[in-house]
């Protein structure tokens, strides 16, 4: 079950079934992420692909009739009429034609009647649907998926068919769970269901039915039940560049930079293509700057020593080991210009204070001294604004009940920072879509007897990295459902209780409706390790970093009343 | 006494292989590197020993900067959990028979009526006449042209016929039109798209195609001929550029075993073994270097066909000269760097020094062999025959073979120079065999 994996067989399969020549691939803006989160360009030319073009891009009309065309298309209507304008008036010789998903007789049949000039050799369905972020991590980029509180039609259909095209592209039946206080899960679920009894025939006859092995079960979660994930600064190296940089597309945008070589104005993390990237993903921070200054101060040494050509002989030395010096010198430049931003933000934001304090209102529980650290914090002219509303938003979810909740004052404390009106709603936003009344589980473990004696022990024997406390919420959800205990209640399954329950499933698909984290995926990637024979695959919406859940959380609660924080006078 | 006799031969320095007594252990030595080299396979199984040896000679810094660069990539990422799946392809459908039924049932009409039209047009340009009068004639003749006293209008842009504008017909179905409403096909493209294997000038200045040398056709008419023609190009396109493309995607083609064969080779160099030297390699070596270079100039060439800049052609060119120098980069100058002689030379010699103790043992062992034979057999009278008989057939087909591996190696076709050695191997040790059994 590793999503890049799937996807890249299907491209593979469609340059291999045009046979040799020269190949152009035709894609829609979508199409065109899904192909770049798993191939880079050189890779890909080295399949005879050597044009890149759009099917809505407007250049003039070229006679290329010496080429094979790839068509890679979602099955949108747009995307059906401009193919039939292509094969009207067709510029390329042959055209091989892939939809991403489910195509209907009548567009198929639209799209015969305009072949007029029989160059449609293949039409077929290949399933590679979603953008394969990691090996078990897939994302439909979509921001802002709810729209006051309840789907966007367009963005429901979009993460259905997805879901879709993932079962059927690892080649797995799947029993489908959802969060049971969630509108947008059980609608979401629903649709899935529906399209998967629609396509039950296709799935009868590829998918052979195991007996042995449990079924495998998608799990439908809701973002509003942890929204506290999404807020908290990170510290391992993939996470902490999407929460400072912002990573989007496995690009890293460095154009901010002053003084940034100009082959670093925007570089590609992607773990398939970058070795080092792939290693340390998951290192924390203070790991990654231990493991850059070593393989720097090797490298400097061999750079060093190459740095005496003198001789014909050094010279040849020095070409001969050409492509792998590049390589190396690539990879090492480009690591050592993020790495060095993410330490300069540190820095410069007070990052370590910030994320020390965020961690400790999420995991433990002392009202009065975090208040007073926080109203500390918010007088440091250091901290950035949108940290500062991060840690207010933090504690007004954790604080929410509490009976002495300072939340007006610090609201006025913001405003007195001078943060703008916009950031200091999101904060009421915030309350409003992830607040006590939303949650359907126990976030913060205020009422599981369990759970607040493992909270006091923690505080007891201290804890490890003080900075990295937090687990997110999704990890006992899933350490439940492999269990076997994750409530039917609370998950119903859908289309009622077949015996699933309590069996244990081995491949999951956990997806959340409001987007997933880099801080969830390792936690993912760290459950996959400990329990043999479970294979999780993570998606989302979309990844959040702090500032796209902020947005997330704006779009959500668009045009809703505010009934649970009308308490709060001052905004 | 025979005994003595025989302890006497069996003591001296006898070649393991052939059984010859040398005399002395120097000369012993040279019989064994001069008559036995290939022989020395038979020490094959110490492979792995020399497998690490190898290693220390190489110590290059490549294979340093590698270290280095995994040892900086320590915390290793587990992938144990992913490897346990056979991953293969997903679940994929094929609408293409839809695609192709609905596709032919709509054609089939416009393919009769196509090909009603093409053998009218075959008619009207063979042998058509260049007189006028005579044309008009030997058009009417094939197609049968519409009474046009009843048509009052152009039935396709509906303006009345007057004198200024008269009525024309389509010389393929014999419609009436006016001018306007008319089209001209060039006779040659005509010609050609009747005739497609005849060679037709093409490229001629560009000419207002006028009554005299085009035909007029109704707008119907000329779009069925205009998709017939395009489907024929189509079907011959074959540019310049299409056939440096597959010039060089042959070569890369040539590439792709002779790297592998390049890699192989250069290992059985390191592991000692004999079956290639190092002129073979280098001469490997420098046909994969012509390759490249072949490569390189063929894209080279393609990158530098004129187009206009900023065209899809333009950066199909560049891409693919840009795929190309990947390539060559990446697979064909990366290549593992040779041995020296002295590297060679030492690895060849502690080889030898193997061999040389496996001889002692083996001596040893025999003589024991021997003496426990002397005693329970008794004297017996043997003599190693030690002149060779000239005109044994093995030996004459092993030089035969050694002519052809000569041969192989000059036209650098190194798969069977392997296959070569590997059969002169096979019949050393049957001519051995014989004479063992010749000698007892």
């Amino acid at each position: 079950m590793n999503v890049i994996q799937a996807v890249k067989l299907y491209i593979t399969k469609m340059t291999e079934e045009s046979g040799p020549g020269m190949k152009v691939i035709l894609m829609d803006k979508d199409t065109t992420s899904i192909v770049s989160m798993v191939f880079s360009q050189s890779e890909i030319l080295q399949k005879e692909v050597y044009l890149f073009e759009r099917i809505d891009s407007h250049s003039k009309w070229d006679n290329m009739k010496h080429m094979k065309c790839i068509v890679f298309l979602r099955p949108t209507s747009e995307n059906i009429s401009l193919l039939c304008r292509e094969l009207r008036y067709p510029k390329y010789g042959v055209y091989f034609i892939y939809f991403s998903n489910v195509i209907s007789k009548a567009d198929i049949k639209t799209l015969a009647e305009c072949d007029e000039q029989e160059t449609v050799r293949e039409v077929q369905e290949v399933f590679a649907d979603y953008l394969a972020v990691d090996r078990h991590l897939f994302s439909f980029n979509i921001a802002g998926c709810l729209h006051g509180r309840s789907w966007n039609q367009h963005h429901l259909q979009r993460c259905a068919q997805g879901i879709l095209a993932l079962l059927l592209s690892v080649k797995r039946r799947a029993v489908v769970r959802y969060e049971a206080a969630s509108e947008p899960c059980a609608r979401l679920a629903e649709r899935v269901r529906d399209l998967l009894r629609r396509e039950a025939v296709l799935i009868d006859n590829n998918i052979p039915f195991n007996g042995e092995i449990p079924t495998p079960q998608l799990l439908i979660i809701d973002r509003r039940d942890d929204p506290v994930t999404p807020l908290l600064s990170q510290w391992t190296y993939q996470a902490m560049v999407h929460e400072l940089l912002t990573i989007n597309n496995n690009r890293v945008s460095l154009a901010h930079l002053p003084e940034v070589h100009k082959d670093f104005k925007e570089v590609v993390l992607s773990s398939e293509q970058d070795e080092f990237y792939a290693k340390n993903l998951y290192s924390n921070f203070g790991e990654i700057g231990q493991t850059m200054k070593s393989l720097m101060d090797e490298f400097q040494k061999k750079a060093k020593s190459h740095q005496k050509v003198e001789s014909i002989a050094d010279m040849k030395h020095f070409v001969e080991q050409y492509p792998l010096f590049k390589k190396m010198s690539g990879t090492v430049t480009k690591h050592v210009t993020v790495v060095g931003e993410l330490s300069a933000c540190v820095t410069r934001h007070n990052l370590l204070e910030v994320s020390e304090l965020e961690q400790e209102i999420a995991c433990q529980s002392d009202h009065s001294k975090h208040l007073q650290r926080l109203k500390n914090l918010l007088s440091n002219a250091a901290v950035r604004h949108h940290d500062a509303a991060k840690l207010v938003g933090l504690y007004a979810l954790r604080y929410e009940k509490h009976a002495s909740n300072a939340l007006p004052s610090l609201i006025e404390a913001l405003k007195n920072r001078g943060v703008s009106e916009q950031l200091i709603k999101s904060v009421i936003n915030l309350l409003e879509y992830g607040g006590a009344h939303a949650r359907q589980s126990d976030l913060f473990g205020l009422q599981d007897a369990v759970k607040i004696t493992k909270r006091l022990f923690k505080g007891l024997n201290g804890v490890e990295n003080i900075y990295t406390q937090h687990t997110p919420l999704l990890k006992d959800t899933l350490e439940d459902l492999i269990k076997g205990k994750l409530r039917e209640n609370l998950y119903p399954t859908m289309g009622g209780d077949d015996g699933a329950y309590g069996r244990r499933p081995q491949d999951i698909f956990v997806f959340i409706v409001g987007g997933a984290t880099y801080e969830e995926a390792l936690c993912v990637h760290q459950i996959n390790q400990t329990y043999s024979g479970v294979r999780i695959v993570l998606g989302g919406t979309t990844v959040h970093n702090s500032t796209s859940f902020f947005e997330e959380v704006k779009a959500a609660m668009q045009g809703v009343h505010r009934t649970h924080t009308r308490h709060i006078r001052n905004v | 006494m025979a005994a003595t006799n025989d302890e006497e031969i069996l003591e001296g320095f006898l070649c393991p292989i052939c059984k010859a007594d040398l005399k002395s252990a120097s000369q012993l030595t040279s019989h064994f590197e001069s008559l036995h080299q290939e022989e020395q396979d038979v020490l094959k199984s110490l492979k792995e020993i020399f497998g690490k040896a190898k290693k220390i000679i190489l110590n290059n810094d490549d294979t340093d900067l590698k270290e280095t660069f995994d040892r900086a990539l320590k915390f290793s990422y587990q992938e144990s959990y992913y490897l346990n799946e056979e991953q293969t392809v997903g679940v994929c459908r094929s609408t293409t028979d839809y695609l192709k039924a609905v596709r032919g049932a709509r054609l089939e009409r416009y393919a009769t009526e196509t090909n009603k039209l093409l053998i009218r047009l075959d008619k009207l340009v063979c042998n058509m006449p260049t007189e006028p009068n005579q044309r008009k004639l030997h058009e009417q003749e094939v197609v049968p042209w519409l009474d046009g006293s009843s048509v009052k209008l152009c039935p396709n842009c509906a303006k009345a016929f007057n004198l200024t504008r008269r009525k024309h017909h389509c010389r393929l179905c014999g419609s009436i039109l006016c001018h306007d409403c008319s089209l001209f096909l060039d006779i040659d493209i005509a010609r050609a798209v009747v005739d497609p294997s005849a060679p037709h000038a093409s490229n001629q200045p560009e000419q207002e195609i006028t009554e005299k040398n085009g035909l007029r056709l109704c707008e119907h008419c000329f779009n069925l001929i205009e998709l017939r023609k395009q489907v024929q190009d189509t079907r011959n396109a074959k540019t310049v550029l299409m056939t440096a493309y597959e010039q060089m995607r042959s070569l890369m083609d040539q590439a792709r075993p002779a790297v592998a064969m390049y890699e192989k080779m250069c290992q059985s160099l390191f592991d000692g073994e004999t079956t290639y030297n190092l002129t073979d390699v280098n001469a490997m070596r420098g046909r994969i270097g012509k390759l490249a270079e072949g490569i390189d100039l063929l894209s080279k060439q393609i990158a530098t066909f004129p187009t206009d800049p900023g065209t899809r052609q333009a950066r199909l060119q560049n891409s693919i000269r840009q795929a190309a120098a990947h390539y060559i980069k990446e697979d064909l100058l990366s290549l593992r760097k040779l041995p020296t002689e002295a590297q060679i030379e030492e690895v060849r010699r502690q080889r030898y020094e193997r061999a040389e103790r496996q001889i002692k043992m083996e001596r040893e062992r025999m003589e024991k062999q021997r003496d426990r034979m002397e005693e329970l057999a008794g004297p017996s009278v043997s003599r190693v025959n030690n002149d060779d008989d000239d005109d044994n057939p093995l030996l004459e087909q092993m030089n035969i073979i050694r002519g052809y591996i000569k041969e192989a190696r000059k036209e650098l076709k190194f798969e069977e120079v392997a296959i070569l050695e590997a059969n002169l191997k096979e019949l050393k040790k049957e001519y051995q065999l014989q004479k063992l059994s010749s000698k007892s």
